[in-house]
């Protein structure tokens, strides 16, 4: 794999003319990454899963090299009807579409050229490797006080005949003060056997609100991974919610740093999956300043061999005094092989805090099932039934109305 | 309408019912009296479909062998369990789910399922009859529900789907005298022509409010006496023991 990754970097680098910095950048992370390879389990966020043998056995050989100079089609792309929605469309990695339709052109700025300083984060080798391929660089602005009047999608679309290849894709946004953006994330592949890796940076200012819904529905045979990196200061809120079903394998990360004081991080997600799938959510939680909130509620619907991963970390440092944190899990498994791991990872250094923890896993109760048919339901019903309302509370979690009717729609919620 | 003979069940090889016999006609209200453990409940259970016990013997509704009709066959037939204690479905509204339940009924029969305005009447309509709390129609079934609201909602379920057969196990359980009687009501208002009821109780005190035709004492799996309503009062004098 190494040669292959050597020779595809240096493609890459001669595609475009970086400047010595932007090179700079790419080559400290091209070695970071061939220092570290993929994670495994000797880490302690991949307990549950070693990368390079998920990739081997869904995928095989990689390639890295990404075209981006090639136009890709887009008007074949399914587009939600649901709802009016901006939109950001993405094929193998390259943005084709910036479109802010909806709103005040002069209050969001895009950047798409190289301007600012590259952050020089080294969080884990996957963003090395991000850093190392993905395209250039691509920033989103929310002027202050500018709330966007409507959602704004993402499309993540592959090509079809683009098989065995790693795609990376990084986006960061900044929302000044009291700004707000609902951001929902749609994964729709059109090919199988490739590795997405996705990073995002959020900076959330005072009193900025963050939405981000991420729906991974559609069933594919891919490899994903996704890392949110979210900043946020004084009374900002970030939601997050996943809703993890259709890929093959799939870890979501989430990073918040509460960095001001009544800043709030809420993870809540749901893994809904079949087969042999495969799917994780990592959370870190940093209260790093006193009067801070977290809340994550994560919910598992596992049939036959799949496996679902929830490691939440909730971190409180000395200094956050007055933190409120608070995370619960519960799996229904509907099969002797599927298995749900929860791993919750308190570490408080704080002493006036109120932070909990809880997990619960168990099959379906038969006395249910029983009650709902002597009602004329069959088992096919009752069982779909009783499924729908051990996600509703998860659901309900979801305060933005017009998504949360779209996630229901997306899941068969009838009400 | 209902023809038990010679049932018996096992549970874990353990004996619950022996030779078990009972007839019952269009319109009659059968009581089942008996101790705890005299196999009351696995009688109702077994009535309405709950696997895991070991079945011999033959039971015919309305001439269909009832063991070959899975659960939710056993109610589009029209056999109703009142449950003794009721589930709590968390996530599930009680209205959803009773205007679920009636219409996969009548679609089983054939008949015209019920919209939400047709049905939002006769649920409300229902709900009034029987002094059911309305604002617990969009709550989550029996979820926070008292004793007393739970088994009142069996009795909602029971006067919506209109059951042939309704088996009433233990409804007077945990009913305080008001309950007990607009339960009463519920059951007497469905008390027709061709409406069966097996009513299972240990006192005699819900009997005094749906007056039965036939009186049954279970005991050790069996039917040990059978006789008119003055039997229940026997019993509740002499108690269960010094019955013979």
């Amino acid at each position: 794999m190494e040669e292959q990754l050597k020779i595809d970097f240096e493609k890459n680098l001669k595609d475009f003319s970086y400047s010595d910095q932007e090179k700079k950048f790419k080559e400290t992370n091209f070695k970071e990454f061939l220092k570290q390879g993929f994670p495994n389990r000797k880490l302690e966020n991949w307990k549950f899963s070693d990368l390079n043998q998920i990739i081997q056995s869904n995928i095989g050989e990689l390639t890295f090299y990404n075209d981006y100079k090639k136009e890709n089609q887009i008007d074949k792309i399914e587009l939600i009807s649901e709802l009016e929605h901006n939109k950001i469309i993405i094929v193998d990695g390259k943005i084709e579409k910036i479109d802010f339709k909806f709103e005040d052109q002069d209050k969001i700025e895009v950047l798409v050229e190289q301007g600012e300083e590259n952050i020089r984060e080294n969080i884990n080798s996957l963003i090395n490797l991000n850093n190392a391929f993905s395209n250039k660089f691509c920033k989103i602005i929310i002027k202050k006080n500018y709330s966007l009047k409507k959602p704004l999608v993402i499309y993540h679309s592959t090509n079809k005949n683009t098989q065995f290849k790693n795609t990376n894709l990084r986006i960061d946004f900044k929302l000044n003060e009291n700004a707000c953006l609902r951001l929902i994330d749609i994964f729709k592949d059109n090919s199988e056997k490739n590795f997405l890796n996705i990073y995002y940076n959020f900076e959330i200012d005072k009193s900025s609100i963050l939405k981000n819904y991420k729906i991974d529905k559609s069933i594919n045979n891919n490899v994903k991974y996704s890392y949110n990196n979210v900043k946020q200061q004084v009374n900002s809120i970030s939601e997050t919610f996943i809703l993890s079903s259709g890929s093959k394998f799939f870890k979501n990360e989430i990073n918040c740093d509460l960095l001001g004081q009544h800043s709030s991080a809420f993870v809540n997600g749901i893994f809904d999956l079949d087969d042999e799938n495969h799917h994780e959510i990592k959370s870190n939680i940093n209260h790093l300043v006193e009067n801070t909130k977290s809340y994550q509620l994560v919910k598992s619907v596992l049939e036959k061999k799949s496996k679902a991963v929830y490691q939440g970390k909730i971190f409180v440092s000395s200094e956050a005094q007055k933190t409120d944190g608070y995370q619960l899990s519960n799996a229904i498994l509907l099969s002797e092989n599927s298995e749900f791991n929860a791993k919750p990872e308190l570490e408080i250094y704080a002493d006036d805090v109120k932070c909990s923890h809880g997990s619960s896993s168990g099959s379906l109760d038969e006395n249910s099932i029983f009650y709902l048919m002597s009602r004329g339901l069959n088992y096919k019903e009752a069982k779909k039934l009783l499924i729908n309302g051990f996600l509703l509370d998860v659901i309900e979690k979801i305060t933005d109305e017009e998504i949360k009717n779209l996630i229901k729609n997306l899941l068969g919620v009838k009400e | 309408m209902l023809k038990i003979s010679n049932l018996s069940a096992k549970i874990e090889n353990k004996s619950i019912l022996q030779d078990f016999k009972l007839e019952i006609n269009p319109g009659e209200v059968h009581a089942i009296m008996g101790p705890n453990g005299s196999g009351k409940s696995t009688l109702s259970n077994i009535l309405s479909g709950k696997k895991g016990y070991d079945v011999k013997g033959e039971v015919l509704f309305e001439n269909i062998d009832l063991f070959s009709l899975e659960t939710e066959e056993r109610a589009h037939k029209g056999i109703f369990l009142a449950f003794q204690y009721p589930l709590e479905i968390p996530g599930v509204n009680t209205n959803v789910f009773l205007k679920t339940s009636l219409n996969a009924i009548k679609k089983a029969r054939g008949e015209k399922e019920l919209d939400a305005i047709q049905f939002l009447k006769l649920v409300k309509e229902k709900a009034k009859e029987l002094k059911f709390d309305e604002e617990k129609l969009g709550r989550q079934l029996n979820v926070g529900f008292s004793g007393g609201e739970k088994k009142k909602n069996e009795i909602l379920q029971m006067s919506i789907l209109n059951p042939k057969l309704s088996i009433l196990d233990e409804t007077d359980s945990g009913l305080d005298i008001d309950a007990l009687k607009t339960v009463a009501d519920g059951v007497n208002a469905l008390r027709k022509k061709n409406n069966s009821f097996l009513i299972i109780t240990h006192y005699q005190r819900l009997l005094e409010y749906i007056k039965p035709d036939f009186v049954h004492v279970l005991m050790n799996g069996k039917i040990i006496k059978s006789g008119g309503p003055e039997l229940a009062l026997e019993l509740e004098k002499k108690g269960y023991e010094n019955i013979n």
